[in-house]
């Protein structure tokens, strides 16, 4: 209720803020403020129920959730998402994302950035989304198809590494784009470095990695190395009984070849590989895991309008299948998307039986306000 | 290791020597940094000059661009909204922060028309601040030379007066042309256009040509098959003289127009590069003045 009533004053304000004039005007001080709203009709053969009870036949996915947004059959309201920033003065800039489910608000991500560091550094605090990885610190509207790679929702969450914590990021003065990170964080966000109710005092989970990015002609070629180190303290979300005590490690690699025909066409091939290297304190508990899964992508956007996309992921060890998900998008505008989505998913059992999971979505993902930068 | 430390240390001292390096977003800004800054400039340009200036890809190679950059200029007008905040926020380079008084945004010292008096994004992705395409004014480029010009002495007072120098050569070899460009528009005053998108119209305002329609339904909004028809039958009642085209976009609405209402469509290059034969400023405008028939 709190939530809400914030809520409503914030834009009592912006609406006030709006009737300019005075010796006293602020209105120029307005942040740029954006709303995103996100919503779905599903279509899949699986019951809700079953959705909720299925588990996965491989070892992949025993901490984590595997659906965020389009869970229920039928129409589905995914999140609004404000956008607040900007800068705070010659220093600082500073960023709010607040996310809207039906029934609850989230403080997705609020952190500073710094604006006049020398010699290429960055550094970033307050809660937000981590580097880690190519698709990490993607927010949801901008992922090339309606729900994240299974290997990023179960060894990450759903909402990925999302946390209070600091970052450091250097330019590195070479003539092509590397980039290098650190970053410190008070716990993972569900997934695998989940440190239920803070069980390990102070920082619990160390990220790195390293981007490089250069050109040939059109084409833009990236690729990055990452690798996250952190405590797992994760307890059953029912019977909060612990059911992992450990260390783990995730290693990943990712690489994106990218080629423009033009301002508005592309094709990119997108790739990334995950390994996870869990070691249990308490062998009664649970035992020591190795796991690693990948997704491959090819997306081309055909012109300003229209872009399709194709995926295919699974995991390499005891793997019981893959998921295949294809879609076709049409934007009326830059600020609307209509999205329709085909999965296959064999990854899955429900009451202990195999069943493949069948599933169309149709999404309609809207954006009002500041206009935000085109996305890589 | 430390050798390496060692001779980098020596180095470093080199670049106090080196040039001004300047990152410019669009290819005009890096014709007019070099008229001006000559030798004692490196310029860094960031957009393709055949492609859609509204839609500039923020590869991550444009970062490593402008990491290094003493000084960025840019067309403004919100003209770069869509791909330069990400760069310049990823880049972290305090040289280049909108703040910064190596920062220079050309809209602010030209006078920028159709400025909207209410703005809905139901009219399209319009520009609040006005049309961003300033530059095909060829009048405006001798203004924006003379910021250019202001602004690189203002960052480095040290070779003011070779600035002051090619200015001076730039602006009477361009007022020469105005002349020349001015006499070979003026039979064209008062001919009625039509446009994929607005980019013409400083040029259009320059020589007195009147845009009547675009192609786009709406800034920023693919054609439509309604507004096509609709479109060739002002074209067959209003009589204008020509589609002028820009070089990137697909000319197959303004084909289908041409076929349907015998008019002619004119590819019209919007920057240095647009087409392989315009290499500099001069031979843009020579390009557009002769366009035009």
């Amino acid at each position: 209720m709190k939530k809400i009533v914030l809520a409503i004053a914030l834009c009592a304000t912006l609406a006030l803020a709006g009737e300019s004039g005075g010796s006293f005007d602020q209105s120029k001080f307005i942040p740029d403020v954006s709303l995103i709203v996100d919503t779905g009709y599903v279509h899949r053969n699986v019951s809700n129920a079953d959705l909720e009870n299925s588990v996965p036949t491989s070892k992949y996915g025993d901490y984590g959730t595997f659906k965020e947004f389009n869970t229920n059959n039928g129409f589905n309201l995914n999140y609004a998402e404000m956008a607040l920033h900007s800068n705070v003065d010659q220093a600082f800039e500073l960023d709010g994302i607040f996310h809207y489910a039906t029934e609850s608000v989230e403080i997705e991500e609020a952190y500073f950035t710094t604006k006049a560091l020398p010699y290429s550094f960055r550094v970033k605090g307050g809660k937000f989304k981590s580097d880690f990885g190519r698709l990490n610190s993607q927010h949801a509207h901008v992922w090339d198809f309606a729900d994240a790679p299974l290997v990023y929702n179960s060894f990450l969450s759903p909402e990925g590494i999302n946390a209070p914590g600091v970052q450091f990021q250097w330019l590195a003065p070479t003539p092509w784009y590397m980039k290098l990170g650190f970053e410190a964080m008070q716990k993972g966000n569900g997934g695998t470095f989940a440190n239920d109710f803070d069980k390990k005092d102070g920082e619990a989970l160390y990220v790195g990695y390293l981007k490089n990015s250069f050109d040939v002609k059109d084409a833009s070629l990236l690729f990055g190395v990452s690798y996250a180190n952190g405590v797992s303290n994760i307890e059953d979300a029912v019977s909060a009984l612990p059911i992992y005590k450990g260390n783990s490690e995730i290693y990943g690699a990712d690489l994106s070849v990218k080629n423009y025909f033009n301002s508005y066409s592309f094709i990119n091939w997108q790739s990334e590989l995950l390994y996870r290297d869990m070691k249990s304190d308490d062998a009664t508990i649970d035992k020591d895991k190795k796991q690693s899964g990948y997704y491959t992508q090819l997306v081309y956007q055909m012109d300003e309008n229209w872009k399709t996309g194709l995926r295919y992921e699974g995991f390499l060890q005891d793997s019981n299948g893959g998921k295949t998900t294809m879609d076709a998008s049409y934007k009326t505008s830059e600020f609307a998307q209509l999205r329709l989505q085909y999965s296959h998913d064999e990854a899955f059992k429900q009451n202990d039986v195999k069943k493949a999971i069948d599933e169309i979505v149709l999404q309609l993902t809207f954006a009002i306000g500041a206009h935000g930068a085109h996305s890589f | 290791m430390k050798k390496y430390i060692l001779a980098l240390l020596f180095l470093l001292p080199l670049t106090l020597f080196a040039n001004l390096s300047v990152a410019v977003t669009y290819p005009y800004i890096g014709a007019l940094t070099k008229a001006i800054g000559g030798d004692k400039v490196d310029t860094v340009v960031l957009a393709k000059g055949n492609w859609d200036p509204h839609f500039v890809v923020p590869r991550p190679s444009l970062i490593a661009k402008v990491r290094d950059a003493d000084a960025l200029i840019m067309n403004g007008g919100q003209l770069e909204i869509g791909w330069l905040p990400p760069l310049i926020d990823r880049a972290s380079n305090p040289k280049i922060a909108t703040n910064a008084k190596t920062f220079l945004d050309l809209s602010q010292h030209v006078e920028l028309l159709q400025k909207p008096t209410s703005v809905d994004r139901s009219g399209g992705d319009v520009h609040p601040d006005g049309n961003p395409h300033f530059h095909l004014d060829p009048n405006n480029i001798l203004i924006l030379a003379g910021t250019v010009k202001e602004f690189l002495i203002s960052i480095d007072s040290q070779n003011s007066a070779e600035y002051e120098k090619n200015y001076a050569q730039f602006s009477d070899m361009w007022n020469k042309k105005l002349d020349m460009w001015k006499t070979n528009m003026t039979d064209k005053k008062g001919l009625k256009v039509v446009q994929y998108h607005n980019v013409m119209a400083y040029f259009n305002h320059a020589y007195g040509l009147t845009s009547i329609a675009t192609i786009e339904p709406l800034p920023g909004i693919p054609p439509s098959s309604k507004h096509t028809m609709e479109l060739i039958e002002l074209i067959k009642k209003e009589n204008p003289c020509c589609i002028l085209h820009d070089v990137y976009h697909d000319t197959k609405t303004a084909e289908f127009i041409s076929e349907k209402s015998e008019i002619k469509v004119v590819i019209m290059p919007h920057d240095v590069g647009a087409l392989d034969t315009i290499e500099d400023l001069v031979s843009l405008f020579d390009y557009l003045t002769s366009a035009v028939k």
